[in-house]
């Protein structure tokens, strides 16, 4: 695994890279993903500001730093972690069952007979799309979140969109979403790569594809969810 | 021109070529039979660097090529072509551009010349009009014929065919096999076929190898073949017979 993300990481300075390729990609990966990942992370916020509110209330009595909280939780980890998991699913699961399906149909050997690098080729464009794809979604996700959250604020707790803002304001900083950025961008890296990497490997047969499916969806979970605490580790000395 | 020593290739404890020696010269047309499993297709892909074997030899023009490094091995490649028992064309690009693919690059061609081997190779393999169609829309054996005209338009010195007929109608096959003979016979192209079809390979092949449990346990003219006593080329002549 180590090699081949070495392999991978090469490949960004070798050319060309596939800039047709790559818009495609960051197609499929940012713009189809949109709409899911939108909805959910509106679901999310409801349950934030529910959740803070009923907390807040039960343990000091008094829920007017809810919007504050609410904004820090939801840039530190919900938007980006929402994000990489339903991008885990969908666009891992969709590159491994690709690759995959094209290593068991020799496809793969073909392009290496044609001499083209099968990681230049299919890895590279893949792993920046879903590098800025992440960033993008990331950065939607996030805004998306919080403007949900202030609307539920202002519904259910009373708190104004003013009253909102002023308490983000105060808690939250620009690092921020700097962080929360760079966490969009290290997910979406490990997406491409767990998912090439599966499929590179995946045995002959439907069985095969299915197995480095469903590899690649635990692997980069996981993957995801240890390196934000890393991430988060490592950016709570930056704050 | 193509020579094997003392081959061996293990899939962990599985040892699917075990110690294979073998020569083949130029021009030839070279069948390997033999039963599924025996090590066949992974004595093509040692040829040419898809998988490296675990000891042994291979040795093309006078050059040892067994543990070259991926980019040396892109000199090689250019030699051969292989034909792959899936089709293996790419299924975003369309037949005309499958075709085009290994000559955009290998050669520094115009495009006007593209379009006339890109036409020319699937003259040959009798699917003229059809290059703007995608792969999925044409059929198992039409995309045969067109991973055979790719590698055919790259016009290598040798030709590697795995199974290139499974799959295919008899007068496709007849017309694959005949292919395969005016190549090699025209053009001077080694072909090395892996094939389950002893019919065939007695009437186009110069030699006819048996391959079993990764050795080879016949080997000769097709004349030969005929005349052999070994259980295995018995039992593949018999197929023949009772066509």
């Amino acid at each position: 695994m180590i090699v081949f993300i070495a392999e991978a990481f090469a490949g960004l300075f070798i050319p060309p890279i596939r800039f047709k390729e790559f818009i495609q990609q960051l197609y499929f990966v940012a713009n189809k993903s949109l709409v899911i990942i939108s909805t959910c992370v509106c679901f999310a916020a409801v349950v934030t500001i529910l959740e803070y509110s009923f907390h807040l209330k039960l343990v000091v009595q008094n829920d007017s730093m809810v919007p504050g909280f609410a904004t820090l939780l939801i840039l530190r980890e919900l938007g980006a972690i929402i994000t990489a998991l339903l991008l885990c699913s969908r666009v891992g699961a969709g590159y491994a069952s690709e690759v995959g399906s094209m290593q068991t149909t020799e496809q793969i050997d073909a392009l290496r007979m044609l001499g083209i690098d099968p990681i230049n080729y299919l890895v590279v464009p893949r792993l920046i799309a879903c590098v800025v794809g992440g960033m993008i979604l990331t950065i939607v996700a996030n805004l998306t979140c919080i403007l949900v959250a202030m609307l539920i604020s202002q519904s259910y707790l009373g708190f104004t969109p003013t009253m909102f803002l002023s308490a983000m304001h105060r808690f939250v900083d620009f690092k921020d979403f700097f962080f929360a950025v760079v966490k969009g961008a290290c997910f979406g890296a490990v997406i491409p790569l767990v998912a090439c990497y599966y499929g590179f490997r995946c045995q002959p047969g439907a069985e095969g594809v299915g197995k480095a499916t469903t590899n690649t969806v635990v692997t980069a979970s996981i993957a995801i969810i240890v390196i934000d605490f890393i991430l988060s580790y490592t950016f709570s000395y930056l704050y | 021109m193509i020579e094997f020593k003392n081959l061996v290739k293990r899939f962990g404890t599985h040892t699917v070529l075990n110690g294979l020696n073998l020569s083949i010269q130029e021009g030839e047309i070279v069948f390997i039979l033999g039963t599924s499993g025996t090590g066949k297709s992974v004595l093509l892909k040692n040829i040419v660097g898809l998988m490296t074997p675990d000891e042994g030899e291979i040795w093309i023009d006078g050059q040892e090529v067994a543990r070259l490094s991926e980019e040396d091995y892109f000199l090689v490649r250019k030699k051969c072509g292989m034909v792959f028992q899936h089709p293996a064309l790419f299924d975003s690009l369309n037949v005309f551009e499958n075709v085009a693919f290994g000559l955009r690059r290998h050669f520094n061609l115009s495009e006007a010349e593209i379009i006339e081997r890109v036409d020319k190779a699937l003259k040959v393999v009798h699917l003229s009009g059809i290059s703007q169609k995608m792969p999925a829309e044409i059929s198992y054996g039409m995309q045969k014929r067109v991973s055979l005209a790719r590698t055919v338009a790259l016009e290598p010195k040798i030709l590697l065919f795995d199974e290139p007929t499974t799959g295919l109608d008899p007068v496709t096959t007849t017309a694959v096999n005949n292919l395969i003979l005016e190549l090699s016979r025209q053009l001077r192209t080694t072909s090395l076929v892996v094939s389950h079809d002893m019919k065939c390979a007695l009437e186009i092949a110069d030699q006819i190898i048996l391959l079993d449990k990764g050795k080879i346990i016949a080997q000769g003219t097709p004349d030969q073949i005929k005349l052999s006593k070994v259980p295995l080329a018995q039992e593949f002549l018999q197929e023949v017979m009772s066509l």
